[in-house]
């Protein structure tokens, strides 16, 4: 299917002119934007409801239904989720990078829709080179008055700001992301109440990922049954980002319909690095359960990938060749939420930490039979019992690796040593 | 109002009460770290986790009881599940994980939530055998500020210090720092730990991690025997658990009382019982001053009921009350006084450290140092006899005693409490008051006032005695004897009733216990105390009846400002 399909959300990549406000024009860029301002607000949530257009970010919760729970107080608030650190996912920079107007215009659209008036993009900090190209976007449309007091003469008011994150995993998880824009310490909120209702400054706030918004300017121009013509079936549907990164020859951001084939997305990324054999890919970032490379023909969308028994997360493709020892990729993962668990939780500050240890244990060759049992038992006591979602994405891989990958570890402990060459280590990793 | 089923108990509960105090209406007891009822919800210790079905439909997640609140019919919740019981488990794991288990030489063990839940909630064994356990090498005794003392390798990170300087203290000089594993608990640069209330996160630290540099290794906490009393260091009358070991006191405690102190307490307020093991304590009754010989009570009371009785020709008999006198005391005083015929009787006060305990309703700022002034006073402490005799200028009160000449005019002198004030402790103040012909002295402390006294009675300090003290917001409360006195001491209460037997026989029949039948009498007596009794008296205190002292009270609270000197 994916032959005949015409990027959307990329279709500005490779014109430099679309940073411009002018050259984002020239391609229906606004119109949008224009067509929802004449709308009642009601209508154009109806509209992406009715588009199944579901959320980008890694939850997949339908962006349309988030719109229609916020809360009747006043004022409102849009928060633009570009915190976008998890390992392997790198879809919104390139969004950001090359077609800010996009971000900007649904951004304005989800405003009209919730009643908003503000709007702010919290960015990852890293990101500078996106943060400076938002800000001159929002400047340039601020003086062309397509934003700003006046949204395209619709009396509509709309302020936007651009607000850096200081480097931390957490503050992509939605409350602590509100948290560290209010100028607290980056640590999420207990739920409920949710964002929708008390958010950011208290107030009802919606909280959506770049991807997700970067979708609405098109399912307002071009109509929810054209979105809805694309991808796999009513729940998944809509143009999808991945990034594919790893053992394949072209690592980088593709377009193509949710649901493509995994088989056809490593081939469009040049297929495996230097003819190596497939061992394993995670499918939606470093927090989605590792598959086997027997779910090659795995359809990407988010029902399938969750059937297969992981996640499409936020389509972040990670692939793995035979030369890699799992073992090691899996204490590197848990040495990566150990290091951005924000401490306040028990099950998360604690289990992380330990899982990692005994990861770090199992690939240096001390580990014993029994560590697969207890890796489990302390996945169990994190999953489900943590403040926020980040305790349920640190024991993804590794309740994977223990389950899909048993033999693997087994050899580790039965050999006292990784079987696999050793390449650079990253120490281990205590603190 | 909805109701929630709690392990099979029904109970109504306001709208939005938590599930954590909705237990405890029905007795059950969920365990938990980082709630406080007073403290923002914050849900992170994940302690609490129960099970709850919401109209027959279970939520797929264990769930938090604290950050759960009842807000409609139909909660069915369960504390007791397999799931539940694990979820405990795993938690309780995690907590000892990194915990370094120094219980023998730990503080808080005894009165440690990590322990009891351990007990309660855990596993007997570890399975965490081959890692290193996280430490903060150079965090183990930290000061954060001059009372209160840090272990980093025993917190549990459950931030209710934190959060209780940012919202009771409002001073914020707490912080948490760090991330994931690493996180810990801290100051601020150039920034202490130092308000008024900073010992209090010791007592809501769950666990040994923050400690009191004044108790600290004073006593093993399971050694030591508690009783409920009230704080004498100022007029707010804060709850407090007197804990002693053999009648030495080692802390106080504050107790909850909604009412008045809330869970709090000054750091002023804990040391106010140092004084007792540090000042010489009389213990047998004297007469004749310190080098003369000990007398024993039957003749000390003869000799004090004759001293009383020739009064007139010679001059004036004059009672200097003390505002640490109880309620039954300071009217008995006046009984004797009245016995005595005289009007000369004051209660000398001294200024307070002035610091405001928070409570819900604000909080209740005390600015004498003088627990029961106004119990004294309502109690007949004040110039003038209740015949309406003279209170005019000529009265010998407290100012006209202790600054003036006034102890040259008496014949005899009570002084009712040898520690009444700092001004008791003053070479000048003795000497003034030694101008007295014949000057009798009833205290706990041999002070230099007792040594000159030409008859010093030795009675009880406030942790050994009961009674009732009269706060600032004229809030009646009852206190217990926390331990028996010393030597011969006797109950003040006792002495002053023998003392009266003596010019009224009618005394000598007053039921046992005395105090509350003196009690049960004055409260007959001063309107105040109208329909009080003492076996009715609430746990929390009661508000005397004064209307006027009410509205007093409310003009009061509205300008209350901290003052600091």
């Amino acid at each position: 299917m994916s032959e005949t399909f015409e990027p959307v959300l990329t279709q500005n990549v490779g014109r430099p002119d679309a940073l411009s406000l002018q050259g984002y024009r020239k391609t229906g860029g606004y119109e949008g934007l224009a067509k929802a301002l004449k709308m009642e607000p009601a209508a154009v949530v109806e509209e992406v409801k009715k588009s199944g257009l579901r959320g980008r970010g890694g939850a997949g919760f339908p962006a349309g239904m988030k719109w229609s729970f916020i809360g009747k107080a006043k004022p409102r608030y849009l928060v633009c989720n570009a915190d976008e650190s998890e390992p392997g996912t790198f879809k919104d920079r390139l969004l950001m990078e090359v077609d800010p107007h996009q971000l900007l215009e649904g951004c304005a659209i989800c405003c009209w829709a919730v009643e908003a008036n503000t709007c702010y993009i919290y960015i990852r900090g890293e990101y500078t080179k996106a943060a400076a190209i938002l800000e001159r976007a929002i400047r340039e449309a601020n003086e062309a008055g397509v934003l700003g007091d006046n949204a395209m003469g619709s009396g509509f008011k709309l302020d936007m700001y651009v607000h850096r994150g200081a480097g931390a995993y957490i503050c992509g998880e939605e409350t602590g992301m509100l948290e560290s824009l209010e100028g607290k310490r980056g640590q999420p909120r207990v739920k409920p109440p949710f964002p929708a209702v008390v958010g950011a400054f208290d107030k009802p706030t919606v909280v959506n990922n770049v991807e997700t918004l970067c979708n609405v300017p098109h399912i307002l121009t071009r109509g929810a049954d054209w979105f809805k013509s694309i991808g796999t079936d009513e729940r998944n549907t809509g143009p999808k980002l991945y990034a594919i990164s790893g053992h394949v020859e072209r690592p980088g951001t593709y377009e193509f319909p949710i649901g493509v084939p995994f088989r056809e997305l490593l081939d469009k990324a040049g297929g495996m690095y230097r003819h190596g054999t497939l061992k394993a890919f995670i499918p939606g970032g470093a927090s989605a359960p590792i598959l086997p490379a027997s779910q090659i023909d795995l359809k990407m969308d988010f029902d399938s990938v969750a059937k297969a028994g992981s996640m499409l997360g936020s389509a972040a493709v990670i692939v793995m060749d035979d030369t890699t020892c799992l073992v090691r990729s899996v204490a590197r993962l848990a040495k990566f939420f150990n290091h951005e668990s924000c401490g306040q939780c028990t099950p998360c500050r604690e289990g992380t930490n330990w899982m990692e240890l005994l990861l770090h244990r199992l690939e240096d060759g001390q580990g014993s039979e029994g560590d697969g049992k207890l890796l489990l038992s302390i996945c169990g006591h994190i999953g489900g019992q943590s403040l926020c979602p980040l305790g349920d994405a640190a024991i993804g891989p590794v309740k994977s690796l223990v389950e899909g990958f048993w033999p693997e570890v087994e050899q580790h402990i039965r050999d006292k040593r990784c079987p696999f060459p050793h390449r650079r280590y990253f120490g281990n990793g205590a603190h | 109002m909805p109701t929630v089923t709690i392990d099979d108990r029904t109970v109504e509960v306001a709208a939005g009460t938590n599930l954590i105090d909705a237990g405890l209406l029905v007795g059950v007891q969920i365990p938990h770290y980082c709630y406080h009822p007073r403290l923002t919800v914050v849900g992170q210790c994940r302690m609490c986790l129960v099970e709850i079905w919401d109209n027959g439909r279970k939520m797929p997640k264990p769930q938090a009881a604290c950050s759960s609140a009842v807000t409609k019919e139909g909660w069915v919740v369960r504390t007791d599940t397999p799931e539940v019981h694990e979820a405990q488990r795993g938690m309780m794991e995690f907590f000892l994980i990194n915990h370094p288990l120094d219980c023998p030489i730990c503080d808080q063990a005894g009165e440690c939530a990590l322990q009891d839940y351990a007990f309660k909630h855990g596993v007997a064994f570890s399975r965490f055998r081959f890692e290193d356990k996280r430490t903060y090498p150079g965090r183990e005794r930290i000061p954060l500020g001059s009372n209160v003392l840090l272990n980093m390798n025993r917190c549990i990170q459950c931030t209710r210090c934190v959060r209780f300087t940012h919202e009771v203290a409002k001073t914020g000089e707490l912080g948490f720092f760090n991330r994931g594993a690493r996180v810990e608990i801290g100051t601020f640069p150039g920034k202490p730990l130092e308000n008024h209330l900073s010992t209090c996160v010791v007592d809501i630290c769950p666990v040994g991690a923050l400690t009191s540099t004044r108790f600290r290794f004073a006593e093993r906490v399971f050694y030591l025997d508690k009783k409920p009393s009230l704080c004498t260091g100022c007029e707010v009358g804060c709850n407090i658990t007197v804990e002693h070991r053999r009648g030495k006191i080692k802390r106080y405690k504050p107790r909850f009382n909604p009412e008045v102190n809330d869970y709090w307490m000054c750091d002023y307020g804990r040391t106010t019982f140092e004084r007792y093991a540090q000042m010489p304590r009389l213990q047998v009754p004297r007469n004749g001053g310190v080098t003369s010989g000990t007398i024993g009570w039957k003749e000390a009371l003869d000799q004090a009921a004759r001293k009383l009785r020739s009064r007139s020709a010679e001059g004036a008999v004059a009672f200097l009350g003390s505002p640490f006198l109880t309620v039954e005391e300071a009217w008995l005083f006046a009984k004797l006084a009245d016995a005595a015929g005289s009007p000369h009787r004051s209660v000398p006060v001294d200024r307070g450290p002035t610091w405001t305990i928070p409570n819900l309703k604000g909080g209740i700022t005390g600015i004498e140092a003088a627990p029961n002034r106004r119990g004294a006073e309502l109690a007949g402490l004040t110039p003038g006899t209740p015949a309406g005799e003279s209170a005019s200028a000529d009265v010998l009160d407290h100012d006209a005693l202790l600054a003036g000449d006034g102890a040259a005019q008496c014949s005899v002198l009570v002084v009712c409490d040898s520690d009444f004030g700092r001004a008791a402790w003053s070479p000048e103040t003795v000497e003034r008051l030694r101008r007295a012909r014949f000057l009798v002295v009833f205290g706990w402390a041999d002070s230099p006032l007792a040594k000159v006294a030409d008859l010093a009675f030795p009675v009880p300090t406030h942790t050994e005695k009961e009674g009732t003290f009269v706060n600032v917001e004229h809030r009646l409360q009852r206190f217990a004897a926390a331990y028996p006195p010393p030597g011969q001491d006797r109950p003040l209460v006792d002495v002053l009733v023998d003392l009266l037997s003596r010019f009224d026989a009618s005394w000598a029949q007053l039921p046992s216990p005395k105090t509350a039948a003196v009690f049960d009498k004055l409260a007959a007596e001063i309107p105040a105390f109208a329909g009080i009794t003492w076996e009715t008296i609430p746990a929390t205190g009661t508000s005397l009846h004064m209307p006027e002292a009410k509205a007093r009270l409310d003009t009061i609270s509205a300008e209350r400002v901290p003052e600091r000197d």
